[in-house]
């Protein structure tokens, strides 16, 4: 191997990786690509091998292999033409759900492909029974939105007008849809510009062989990390609370993790059958939440491409709740269940490697998504709009507080950007006091964000978790606390949930909720599981949380034997 | 391009019952490494030989 043109080649790819999520960031229209980031960039070798990637969203990371290797067993090499690029967002084929839209590229060097360029975002207007793409009532995937297999959205260069009039005519923002779509392929654009200034430099055959070289090198880096871990079978389960049409009704994941010399197969057999509701993951999603736990667990600094997943294996029973099939609806599963994985098997390894591992963090995007015609303009809008949860607590250091789910990696739209572009005024957002789980290392803390609508009417809709079932601390540590949604309406003086204000058969998951000018809106997002004895934790950071308002008097006399003086 | 038994879609969307993957009808590679077991098609005999071991592993787990 030759390592100084593998990593000076390795950096270039990841660099341009993420000059093409700058590009689409800058150039999209949703707060959910320019102020969320929920995308990710990379680049693909022939076989749809994932070769490089951007820190972006893991969520898309992981799924990006199986994602571009599914839509190259239906369209050939041989039918993929200099100038091509092929979209694709169907959850039965590779897909994660059917906001997240894969595009990508050729990447031609003198008339040969050398790879693809690929940028995979979350379009936050996808059509279907709810404005803003999170039905949480769906039963069936006709509901989620437009289904598109891959089809070429451009070909040799030139706009399919077909596709494209077929795709804006059955969304709710056709100019933002189509301005965001131009965005990802701005994106894919740039990739493949600069790969080809890359081969340009190295020539094809060095080129191939670095890459080829560096795939390896992060395969032997992860199951050398994968052998320092005690060989066994390590199990655990967690729950999906509800999925918005069964109320009351918990969804067993189950994890067997198969730990063997340098390989891992996450063995998901024993979890409960696909649900009514849109629960469900996709095997893409399975897959990814797979990949996600171990790069969680093991060390940051191996070269982040399909070389680090070729050790690890998933089983995923189909017509599982991890393993949807055609047609139940699915589009929870990408942000709600995903982190759920991750957490089980996190939960699982916390007895092989307690010290890499944290307690159950909020694990929800809070997904709440709203439309309707601005009173003002005229024009539809509609948002996706995720928050953040308060993280798990570690043997070594308390869980971070407001921060984006396991699988997101994305930003919280700032309140001004928000009150701007939506007819909703922010009347507070601040940290939860005592939503951290007690622990020696204390959960994260959840915050809560009441909103005012000022619009004639807003349809909502949402799809989170962890209104019922609290994130588990590890090792004596406390739950983390719930999340909730609460409506008050206008001229009325109590908070009510969906279910109390609007016969919803959930708290978490409803959809097309009427929100009228003067009712408010309260999001209260999850904290994180503490990890550790309460008792053992350092006085000194109590008499800090306690100066900072992160608990109460109440919870530092009750979990930390505080005596006031 | 086939129709589904269910006639949805294009795909017949066969899954391999242990680790879920999609078998595509047209891929002759693929079709190799298929097995038969107990009238189900698995996409590897790698797939078969964890499945007999997750039920033993399980029924001797039950006692
Ligand atoms: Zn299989």
């Amino acid at each position: 191997m030759d390592f100084v043109t593998m990593n000076i080649l390795d950096s270039a790819m990841v660099s341009i990786c993420r000059e093409m999520g700058i590009t689409l960031m800058k150039t999209s229209y949703s707060t959910i690509f320019n102020e969320a980031l929920d995308f990710t960039c990379g680049l693909a070798d022939m076989n749809g091998d994932m070769i490089a990637v951007a820190d972006f969203c893991p969520a898309q990371i992981g799924g990006m292999p199986l994602l571009v290797q599914s839509c190259l067993k239906e369209i050939p090499i041989s039918d993929i033409h200099e100038g091509d690029i092929i979209l694709h967002n169907d959850p039965y084929r590779g897909g994660l759900h059917t906001p997240e839209h894969t595009f990508f590229k050729p990447i031609f060097v003198e008339g040969e492909i050398m790879g693809f360029a690929v940028a995979i975002g979350h379009i936050a207007e996808v059509g279907g029974m709810a404005p803003g793409g999170f039905c949480g009532e769906a039963t069936e995937i006709f509901q989620e939105g437009v289904r598109i297999p891959p089809v070429k959205i451009v070909k040799r260069g030139e706009d399919n007008v077909e596709v494209w009039k077929l795709l804006l005519a059955n969304v709710r923002t056709p100019r933002v849809n189509y301005g965001d779509l131009k965005a990802l392929i701005a994106a894919v654009d740039l990739g493949e510009k600069q790969m080809q200034g890359i081969f340009a430099k190295y020539g094809k055959a060095k080129v191939k062989e670095t890459v080829a070289d560096l795939l390896l090198y992060s395969e032997k880096r992860m199951r050398a990390e994968l052998e320092m871990i005690p060989d066994g079978i390590y199990s655990f389960d967690d729950y999906v609370e509800s999925d918005g049409v069964e109320s009351d009704k918990n969804h067993l994941i189950h994890v067997d993790v198969h730990k063997n010399g340098g390989s891992i197969v996450m063995d998901y057999h024993g979890t409960s059958p696909q649900a009514i509701g849109p629960i469900n993951a996709t095997l893409g999603v399975a897959t990814s939440a797979a990949y996600n736990a171990v790069l969680h667990m093991t060390d940051p600094t191996i070269p982040r491409n399909s070389g680090c997943f070729r050790p690890i294996e998933v089983m995923a029973e189909p017509g599982s709740l991890l393993n949807v099939d055609f047609p139940a609806p699915s589009v929870g599963g990408n942000t709600e269940t995903h982190p759920r994985i991750v957490g089980t098997i996190l939960g699982a390894m916390s007895k092989a490697l307690p010290d890499r591992v944290m307690a159950a963090e909020g694990g929800t995007h809070c997904n709440f998504v709203f439309g309707g015609v601005d009173a003002d303009t005229k024009e539809y809008f509609a948002c996706y709009d995720l928050e953040a949860v308060g993280w798990g607590g570690r043997s070594f250091a308390d869980g971070n507080s407001a921060v984006d789910s396991i699988n997101g990696n994305c930003r919280i739209t700032p309140v001004e950007v928000y009150e701007t572009r939506f007819p909703w005024l922010i009347e507070s957002l601040a940290l939860d006091t005592d939503s951290g789980g007690a622990g020696k290392h204390r959960g994260g803390l959840g915050y809560s964000k009441q909103m005012l609508c000022v619009n004639d009417v807003i349809t909502c809709s949402q799809m989170t978790d962890r209104h019922l079932l609290a994130p588990w601390g590890l090792e004596g540590g406390k739950e983390g606390g719930c999340g909730a949604t609460l409506v008050m309406k206008d001229g009325e003086d109590t908070w009510k949930t969906m279910r109390e204000a609007y016969g919803k058969a959930s708290t978490s998951r409803f959809n097309n909720v009427a929100i009228r000018r003067g009712d408010r809106v309260l999001l209260r997002m999850p904290g994180g599981g503490g990890y550790g004895d309460p008792a053992e934790r350092d006085p000194d950071a109590v008499l800090s949380d306690l100066k900072d308002g992160y608990i109460s008097k109440e919870a530092a006399k009750k979990y930390y034997g505080y005596k006031e003086a | 391009m086939k129709f589904s038994a269910n006639g949805y879609y294009i795909e017949s969307y066969q899954k391999c019952p242990n680790c879920g993957v999609l078998m595509y009808a047209n891929s002759e590679e693929d079709r190799k490494k298929r097995v038969e077991h107990e009238d189900k098609t698995y996409c590897s005999q790698r797939c078969v030989d964890w499945s007999i071991a997750r039920e033993k592993r399980r029924a001797s787990a039950a006692g």
